[in-house]
């Protein structure tokens, strides 16, 4: 029987880099919220687009949302804003709750993958992910004439009654990792850029190996600015956010 | 036991039927030659004769552990066919384990009850038999099974008792 | 069949025999009918059927195709948008209303195992009936399972058997736990539902020709009542009681884990287990009360064998349950209230204060306040119609328990960014057409199968008798079995 040295009975055993190899860090002292991730990523991913109503209704299919906070009266208010999106957390509450285990944990990539093709839509890891950020495909969403030309064909389109959620761009990382193969080396830090880091004009979504002590990422997370969201549940979320001063935390 | 050349004794009330067992007991028909019939459950001590035993006990035991060796397969043996881990959970979880051994052994117990009661019975049986409708109506029957030369005898002994009435068996489509 | 016995001295009087009348007439194992009565008593209440049941079963009919058929086809075909259902609230009346089966399901075990196990002899008249409920709301409640998945057509891959693809389910999830939990309970109580029957099943064909003796022949599996099947039936029954209490416990408490694992406040709460249970209870045995009371005053024959000690009895029974329902749900909320935790105040703030308060409100009224008001009250308990009206308010009351733990509970979470509000949508047709589907499936297996088990009514009625204790005559019952 296989046993995997990464998973010892114990999360509290966990060594680090054992938990995460692709990870985020995000400055919300330089977001402006300009939603231009969001864009990004919908673009992207073909994130289908639900109509105003069903919007309206909590019915959204975004994969990343800026949340505004804001602290004060007007006219002294301080914002923030802060992108959320998976969490891809080391031990993720979305993946033990599937029954068919449509969501479960890469061994290559460290990430939380939402296997499409298996989920059968029970939506209980919607309801287990304490950040709310899977989305459901509530219906089969059209894209006109000549909208169609917009999907990316490096990702699939989702059926109605699947779920999806960020995948922090798993094609473009495993793009980047073939073409570091065939030239015979590693894939060097900053190679691989999500669309929402990509299309950042702040360049407050930094992106890259968590499990090397070197790259830009990790440096960023270690610094005294650094939290994770929600961190007490112990989810072991892969995302730092950096946050300085007195602003209102989240959590 | 073939069912021919067989008496029917039908008795409305338990007590005259426990003096006819007894009685037939006295005139050297044992216990294996009669059989009885009834429409409500009576115990074998209630008209005194031997216990009956059956095999449904024994088999829910039996299928109490197929069921249990299932959950078992379905804890860790799926997992080790299939490895997927989740959540930072072990890859073979206890708790989840119990719930699906305890499950899984419940299940084993009934459906081995239940098929017990076939197997023991021999259900279903749609193969004519001795009975007569009065049965169900609440009345209980004796199926005797003597030689030719004691029918009269019986007969007579039956009716002394308290049957309703004694006629010869016959075999009719259930 | 029961023994009289006679007075030790002779002082008489119409008294004694006025207080051995009113006895009998009071209880039902006490007032004995020749076997054969009771056989044709039961055969009758299936036959007469009159053009108002074809009215009525037509009716249900209709509303099973709209509700079923049709909305649900509408939703398999569009999508779970159909139904209200958004982010974050991503399971709603689906959800309620699969946990609102299940509970009623419970009664069916309660009534025939436990009480069994108790032997509380009032229960022999009604275990089929309770039986019949058990197995039909286990229906709905799967109706409900499948249709809140996104992709139903796909179901069977939660079913562990070998394939080609070589994949497994994943036992670590509560929704495999379910899988089987309700399959074992399904198959469970139908096979004790079955057991019983197969005497009554006997006696009918007896009594029956042209399909019904067809039906009731092959049913009935060639049984006589020999001393060796009615040895095998019991050690079975025995073993059937006993077992399908712990499976009935484990159903209800696997039930509330699909909440309690879950990290949402509100949900994780050690006490769903038992708190789960007793609410199933709760419901199922309101529920059993208005089917008896439906059932005794629409079919023949029925207040024979269905009287107001029973209902006195199911009350009393639905008054402690109500309290041990009252000592879960404070439990659970004094603990949550007490604690403090940020997310857990909004959420019993917005249960009591939000859009949903009023549901809030209503199931406390009528989980505690209609039972305690009311059942304490021996009039009440044996007026039937007072009964239906309790009953119909304890399944609201739970109905709407169900209501605030889904759909009010995951409005809130720890990402006030993403609260959300729910609204009903296509949900509430399919409701309709299973509480329709239900009551059609209930009014035709009363045509064809007999409600009463007559042979364990006249067990009980040999087991009882009436015999005089110092002056006074009393009731006593022997252990036959």
């Amino acid at each position: 029987m296989a046993k995997n040295h990464n998973i010892p009975e114990f999360k509290a055993e966990w060594k680090e880099g054992e938990q995460g190899k692709w990870g985020m860090a995000i400055d919300m002292d330089i977001c402006t919220g300009c939603n231009a991730c969001v864009a990004a990523c919908a673009m992207e991913n073909n994130v289908p687009f639900v109509g105003e109503e069903d919007a309206g209704y909590g019915r959204g299919m975004h994969w990343i949302r800026i949340e505004r906070l804001w602290e004060g009266k007007y006219p002294e208010i301080k914002t923030e804003f802060q992108p959320v999106m998976c969490q891809q957390c080391g031990s993720a509450p979305c993946e033990p709750v599937c029954p068919v285990f449509a969501s479960v944990h890469s061994q290559a990539e460290k990430l939380n993958v939402q296997v499409y093709n298996r989920c059968v839509g029970t939506r209980y890891c919607a309801n287990n992910c304490p950040y709310v950020v899977r989305t459901f495909n509530w219906f089969d969403y059209d894209r006109p004439e000549p909208l169609n030309n917009q999907l990316n064909p490096d990702v699939t389109v989702r059926q109605r009654g699947v779920m999806e959620k960020c995948t922090f761009c798993i094609q473009r990382i495993h793009k980047a990792q073939d073409q570091a193969n065939s030239e015979g080396r590693e894939v060097f830090d900053g190679e691989v850029q999500p669309a929402c880091a990509q299309a950042c004009p702040a360049d407050a979504i930094v992106f890259g190996r968590i499990d090397d002590p070197e790259s830009r990422v990790s440096k960023l997370a270690k610094q005294g600015r650094g939290y994770k969201l929600l961190e007490d549940l112990n989810t072991l979320p892969q995302v730092t956010y950096l946050q300085g001063g007195s602003h209102v935390r989240n959590g | 036991m073939t069912e021919k050349n067989m008496l029917l004794a039908l008795f409305q009330e338990i007590d005259p039927a426990a003096h006819a067992v007894d009685k037939l007991r006295a005139m050297g028909i044992d216990n294996e030659h009669v059989n009885v019939i009834s429409g409500t459950p009576i115990t074998e001590a209630m008209l005194g004769r031997p216990h009956q035993w059956t095999n449904v006990p024994r088999l829910a035991m039996g299928g109490a552990i197929g069921g249990l060796f299932v959950g078992i397969f379905f804890a860790f043996g799926t997992p080790a066919l299939y490895p997927i881990y989740v959540g930072g959970q072990p890859l073979f979880p206890v708790p989840p384990s119990i719930v699906v051994m305890f499950e899984l052994t419940m299940l084993g117990i009934m459906l081995s009850t239940f098929l017990g009661v076939f197997l023991d019975a021999r259900f279903p049986s749609y193969s004519p038999k001795v009975y007569v409708p009065e049965i169900s109506d609440g009345y209980i029957a004796l199926l005797i099974d003597c030689s030719p030369e004691q029918e009269e005898e019986v007969k007579k002994a039956m009716t002394e008792v308290g049957a309703e009435s004694v006629k010869t068996a016959e075999v009719q489509p259930l | 069949m029961s023994v009289m016995a006679k007075p030790l001295a002779h002082a008489h009087g119409h008294e004694e025999h006025d207080h051995e009348a009113e006895l009998r007439k009071e209880h039902l194992l006490l007032d004995p009918k020749p076997r054969g009565e009771m056989n044709a008593m039961v055969m009758d209440m299936m036959g007469g059927t009159t053009w108002k049941f074809w009215v009525v079963a037509a009716i249900m009919g209709a509303l099973v195709l709209w509700g079923l058929v049709y909305s649900w086809g509408m939703m398999i075909v569009n999508g779970l948008g159909l139904a209200g259902v958004n982010q974050p609230v991503y399971w709603g009346l689906f959800l309620v209303h699969t946990v609102f089966w299940i509970g009623i399901s419970h009664a069916g075990t309660f009534v025939s195992a436990l009480l069994r196990v108790f032997k509380a002899e009032f229960r022999r008249p009604f275990t089929r009936a309770a039986e019949l409920m058990t197995t039909f709301s286990l229906a709905q409640a799967a109706v409900m399972i499948f249709a809140h998945m996104g992709r139903v057509w796909l179901a069977y891959w939660m079913f562990p058997l070998p394939n080609q693809r070589q994949l497994w389910p994943n036992f670590h999830s509560p929704l495999m736990w379910d899988f089987l939990a309700i399959n074992t309970y399904l198959l469970s109580s139908t096979m004790y539902l079955f057991l019983p029957l197969i005497p009554d099943l006997a006696m009918a064909r007896d009594r029956s020709t042209g399909w019904r003796k067809k039906l009731y022949s092959i049913l009935a599996l060639g049984w006589r009542g020999t001393e060796g099947e009615w040895t095998h039936l019991r050690h079975a029954l025995n073993i059937f009681a006993f077992a399908i209490l712990p499976i009935m416990f484990s159903v209800h408490t696997i039930v509330s884990w699909d909440f309690a694992v879950a990290m949402r406040p509100g949900w994780s709460s050690t006490i769903f287990g038992p708190y789960f249970v007793v609410g199933a209870i709760h419901s199922g045995v309101a529920a059993v009360g208005m089917v008896l009371v439906a059932v005794r005053a629409l079919m023949k024959n029925m207040d024979y064998f269905i009287r107001p000690e029973h209902f006195d009895a199911l009350g009393k029974l639905m008054l402690i349950i109500s309290m041990a329902w009252a000592y879960f749900f404070f439990n659970d909320f004094m603990v949550q209230w007490y604690g403090g935790d940020k997310w857990t105040d909004e959420l019993l703030h917005f249960h009591e204060a939000g859009k949903w308060g009023w549901i809030w409100f209503l199931m406390l009224i009528c989980n505690i306040a209609v039972p305690w008001l009311t059942l304490w009250n021996k009039t009440v308990r044996r007026t039937p119609w007072a009964m239906f009206i309790i009953g119909l308010l304890i399944n609201v009351g739970m109905w709407a328990e169900r209501f605030i733990i889904i759909p009010v509970s995951l409005s809130i979470n720890r990402m006030p960014f993403r609260w959300g509000d729910y609204e009903p949508g296509v949900e509430v047709p399919i409701f309709i057409g299973s509480l329709a589907f239900f009551i059609l499936l209930y009014m035709l297996a009363s045509r064809i199968l007999p409600l009463v088990p007559v042979w364990e009514v006249q067990e009980g009625q040999m087991a009882h008798s009436i015999r005089k204790y110092g002056k006074e005559p009393v009731v006593t019952v022997s252990d036959l079995e």
